[in-house]
């Protein structure tokens, strides 16, 4: 819970004829996360080339010709089926299958696709026809005359006169056949040894003419008579087309699905062998398992073939463990906020997985912001509903439901702690403290949580550095042991001076004078401590210019960090505020209390808690990765991803 | 219908006190001396421009960035004379004002079909957004969109709902065949001069007259260069030339471009539209060379004939619309200045390309 799962190296060196039965074993586990063994050395002193390589394309070109069939039949892959699926399936026994049903498939797609190519030739030539429809000529006539040009189509009003006048020295005939304000039917004709300069003049006039298919004969109502007949021809040979592809989805998913899932395993498996070690007559797998999974996987393993050899190396969460991959272990209570976490950054092996530390405060902090007994029942049966999937347009944010439940309830209690319901301050009795009323106390409350938290954020980052054991940050760093004194004697100065705690302020200030020493000089403390030489880098004054800035920036983080905690307090406030504003705007425009004034409040709060809300949340967010987690939390983990052919729990 | 004295009583009182801040031919000198483009925009400071230019800091002063500073006094100068223009003369500045963004529409569709410069970061936006003139709340054109979109198609099909897109739609089935914008930008500006016509046609009265004048006259200037570039430049066939001409103007008749395009001697029929450019003839001997300074005369005679504007009946469309002309051309005046000391240009090669200078005054 506090840390990921132990992870333990495990060394597999295969005999290859086992090689299919232990990739079984550690498939079907689900707990193995491969590395890359696949050393050329390695492979060079095997000598056999490696013919997995080609198996593997091979299968992923099989797996996209399955995937392109039920695309086109639109079959949903959706979940692997429970059928044992461990095996390398030859491509010979799938091939005829795939092929027979794709056959199928191309050949009723082929002659859909032409049919609807044809459909749209049809509507497009129909869509010219139709400003022609009434007119009583020959269109096919027109077409074939040797000794004359002619052109029907449709060009801009206002461009006509000019087209008339540009063929004035040219012997034509131009009839507008239908008038039209904007763009009226026109008919240009002249002789054939005109044709270039009409052709140019009706293409300057932006005359637009029909451009029909040879095939059409007659006027243009016989045309369109003929195209439509043609057109109900075709929609209904689309509609045989359709019922013939759902039939052969209704025949054949089953089949489809099974080649699918058999092909994709085969392709995962043998992508897996590809990243193996290969020697002459053995395969070497490395990879890391959580550490209480490897004696059953080890176990099994030895079942399937006893003479692979095993080795596991225990791993340490100490020092360099970038390389270790990363399993969180929560409960689905915390998976929201694991979410939250690992949306930051995923923890590294040797360091605190933060996901229970915010699974307290980011609830914590929200319903400090945004206390209302209302509001925080809006929320959660808002979370509920999200939560329970039945709303489908909900659907997409289901992984959010359980996180505003949570902030929902807390923000109920904090609501009942500050007496306010739906806005109503003096509805229920006040438990605690109303923020409006006493804004000083509420904002110097949120600025007492925000030492706390920060002082939290100190111990854990020094917890953290105990534990990777890094000895010269731990000391020196920002927020290691002489961020911490730093940030204590300077508080503890400031409260003695102002008398706020009966302590002399003068050893506070002696400490914080060695702390920032500390902090001014860390570069050098930690060159010397991890013996990188030189100690000082670019001369003396660069040295203590740099040094200067990193306390400047040091003690300007300390302060920004601990006041940004007001905002707790000043949300808590302006929660109450808002609330009033919208009462009064309400009475305002229905001092009678009408239906006016009801919609009035009813919008305003769904303002409040939808807007609001969401803001209060961005807020909290911000504090706890700006503030808190970069008081300890480095991140940059591995994720965990065993060798499997089904999605892990974590993935899914 | 709000007219005379009362309906033009608020433009009238703009449009003096915005003429007394015209450039003079003397200022424009005194601006022609300034030994740099830091000195310029300096001396630029002290004019009715001084407010646009005080916000660029030194090291921002490039042309670009001058330029656009000085149209954005021009924008807000179309758009008070729009405000305070009698409502029955509204629609003829608003129409008037579209060359600009009609321009941009040019300018957008460029840049989309230039696409982004290579080996640099900057987006194709970027590169545009300067080069638009700063229109204003009355642009319809979602810009940043349209260059975003990606293609010329696309870029169309956000102009629905906007004047623009009938004019294109049509146009576009050309774009896509010929794959040059030529046909989307000739069909923009016949429809934009056919439309200002009509609205200068379309007062009455008093208005009428003044209106077509100054309207016909920029109509005739870009008729009449239109139809030699087309012949000269291009060699358009002459049914595609009349084509891509327009068939009214105040001094250009339907005639002389229908001559223009049927390969009719040019210099003839220009020094007999413009006696008051003597040496029409002689530029035109050389039609390349010499019709860019063609141009700039009858730009000059056409400065003159706004000047001339302001004498007379004050109460008038003619006074705002002169105006407005006059204020674009020395938009063109600074432009030519400031692209001068830019590229250092000596005084003497460049003063020739000035509107206003002592001599055309």
């Amino acid at each position: 819970m506090f840390f990921p799962k132990a992870m333990s190296e495990l060394e597999l060196i295969v005999p290859s004829k086992d090689l299919l039965g232990v990739m079984k074993v550690i498939s079907g586990h689900g707990v193995f996360h491969q590395t890359d063994s696949n050393y050329p050395q390695l492979n060079a002193a095997g000598g056999a080339p490696n013919t997995w390589q080609e198996r593997a394309a091979a299968y992923s070109a099989l797996e996209r010709r399955v995937q392109a069939v039920m695309q086109a039949l639109g079959i949903e892959e959706g979940r692997p089926p429970s059928t044992d699926f461990r095996d390398v399936v030859e491509m010979e026994a799938v091939t005829p299958t795939l092929e027979r049903i794709e056959g199928e498939v191309k050949a009723t797609t082929d002659q859909l696709a032409d049919s609807q190519r044809r459909t749209d030739e049809i509507q497009s030539t129909l869509r010219q026809l139709e400003p022609v429809a009434g007119i009583e000529l020959d269109l096919a006539a027109l077409r074939k005359s040797h000794f004359m040009i002619s052109m029907l189509g449709l060009m801009p009003a206002a461009n006509v006169g000019r087209l008339q006048t540009s063929l004035a020295r040219v012997p034509h005939a131009f009839l507008i056949l239908r008038q039209d304000s904007q763009k009226p039917v026109v008919w240009l004709a002249g002789t054939q040894s005109n044709a270039d300069v009409i052709e140019r003049a009706a293409r300057s006039a932006y005359l637009e003419p029909l451009t029909l298919p040879d095939s059409h004969e007659g006027t243009p109502n016989q045309i369109i008579d003929s195209l439509n007949r043609e057109l109900g021809d075709l929609r209904q040979r689309v509609e045989q087309l359709k019922a013939r592809l759902a039939e052969l989805t209704r025949t054949d998913r089953e089949e489809l699905l099974t080649l699918l899932w058999e092909i994709h395993a085969s392709r995962t498996l043998t992508e897996a062998i590809v990243r193996f070690g290969q020697l002459r007559h053995t395969y070497v797998m490395v990879g890391w398992v959580p550490t209480d999974e490897l004696e059953t996987l080890t176990r099994r393993v030895k079942q399937a073939s006893r003479e692979t050899l095993i080795e596991t190396i225990p791993t340490s969460r100490h020092g360099d463990n970038r390389n270790i991959p990363v399993a969180l272990q929560n409960s689905r209570l915390l998976r929201p906020f694991q979410m939250l976490v690992t949306t930051y950054a995923r923890p590294r092996y040797g360091e605190l997985d933060p996901t229970w530390l915010i699974a307290l405060t980011f609830p914590l902090l929200f319903g400090a912001m945004f206390g209302d007994v209302g509001h925080g029942l809006v929320l959660t049966i808002f979370g509920l509903l999200i939560s329970s999937g039945k709303v489908k347009q909900l659907k997409s944010l289901a992984s959010l439901g359980l996180l505003i439940t949570i902030c929902g309830i807390s923000a109920t209690i904090f609501g009942f702690l500050y007496g306010s319901f739906f806005g109503f301050e003096h509805a229920i009795p006040t438990l605690w403290i109303k923020p409006s009323d006493d804004p000083l106390t509420i904002l110097g409350i949120a600025v007492g949580a925000g030492v706390v938290l920060l002082t939290l954020g100190f111990l854990i980052g020094i917890f953290n550095a105990v534990v990777s054991r890094d000895w010269p940050h731990l000391i020196f760093g920002h927020n290691g042991i002489a961020g911490f004194l730093l940030y204590w004697s300077a508080l503890t100065a400031i409260a003695g001076s102002a008398k706020f705690i009966p302590l002399p302020p003068q050893p506070s200030i002696i400490l914080a004078g060695v702390a920032a020493f500390m902090i001014m000089f860390a570069d050098f403390f930690i060159r010397l401590m991890e013996g990188d030489r030189p100690l000082i880098e670019g001369g003396i004054f660069v040295f203590l210019f740099q040094g200067f800035m990193e306390l400047f920036e040091a003690v300007l983080t300390f302060l920004s960090n601990t006041l940004s905690y007001i905002r707790v307090g000043a949300f808590a406030i302006a929660h109450g505020v808002l609330s009033v504003v919208m009462f009064l705007l309400a009475g305002l425009l229905d001092p009678h209390l009408g239906i006016l004034y009801w919609l009035v409040v009813g919008v305003g709060t769904v303002i409040i808690v939808g807007f609001e809300g969401l803001i209060v949340g961005i807020q909290v967010m911000r504090l706890s990765y700006y503030e808190f987690f970069s008081k300890f939390f480095t991140g940059g983990g591995m994720r965990f991803e065993p060798l499997t052919l089904a999605p892990t729990k974590e993935q899914s | 219908m709000a007219g005379g004295v009362s309906g033009y009583a608020a433009v009238n009182a703009r449009v003096r006190v915005m003429y007394s801040y015209l450039l003079s031919a003397e200022d424009l000198t005194r601006l022609s001396q300034a030994p740099d483009l830091v000195s310029l925009v300096g001396a630029l400071r002290q004019t009715a421009y001084g407010s646009y230019l005080d916000g660029l800091r030194e090291q921002e002063l490039t042309p670009e960035a001058i330029i656009f500073q000085v149209k954005r006094r021009l924008a807000d100068v179309y758009q008070s004379v729009i405000n305070a223009a009698p409502p029955h003369t509204r629609s003829l500045f608003l129409q008037l004002y579209r060359y600009y963004e009609i321009n941009n529409l040019k300018a957008i569709l460029r840049g989309i079909v230039t696409g982004p410069e290579r080996n640099t970061e900057e987006s194709l936006w970027d590169r545009v957004r300067p080069v638009l003139f700063p229109y204003g709340a009355m642009s319809v054109l979602p810009a940043q969109a349209m260059v975003e979109s990606g293609s010329v198609a696309s870029a169309v099909e956000l102009l629905h709902g906007t004047p623009y897109y009938d004019v294109l739609a049509f146009a576009m089935k050309r774009y896509s065949a010929e794959q040059s914008l030529f046909p989307l930008e000739v069909a923009l500006d016949l429809d934009y001069w056919r439309k200002l016509w009509a609205e200068a046609r379309k007062l009455l009265g008093q208005d009428q007259g003044p209106a077509t004048r100054i309207v016909g006259s920029l109509l005739d200037l870009n008729n009449i260069m239109w139809a030699i570039r087309y012949r000269v430049y291009q060699g358009l066939s002459e049914e595609e030339t009349i084509n891509y001409t327009l068939p009214f103007g105040y001094h250009v008749s339907d005639e002389d471009i229908r001559a223009i395009a049927a390969g009719a001697d040019i210099s003839a029929i220009v020094s007999r539209l413009y006696p008051e450019i003597p040496d029409a003839a002689a530029l035109l001997e050389d039609p390349k060379r010499g019709l860019p300074v063609l141009e700039h005369r009858v730009k000059r005679y056409l400065m003159q004939q706004c000047l001339a504007a302001f004498v007379g009946n004050p109460f008038q469309v003619g006074v705002p619309l002169a105006f407005l002309v006059l204020i674009d051309l020395e938009v063109q005046d600074l432009t030519v200045l400031i692209e001068a000391k830019f590229t250092h240009v000596p005084v003497e090669d460049f003063r020739n390309f000035l509107l206003r200078t002592p001599e055309a005054a």
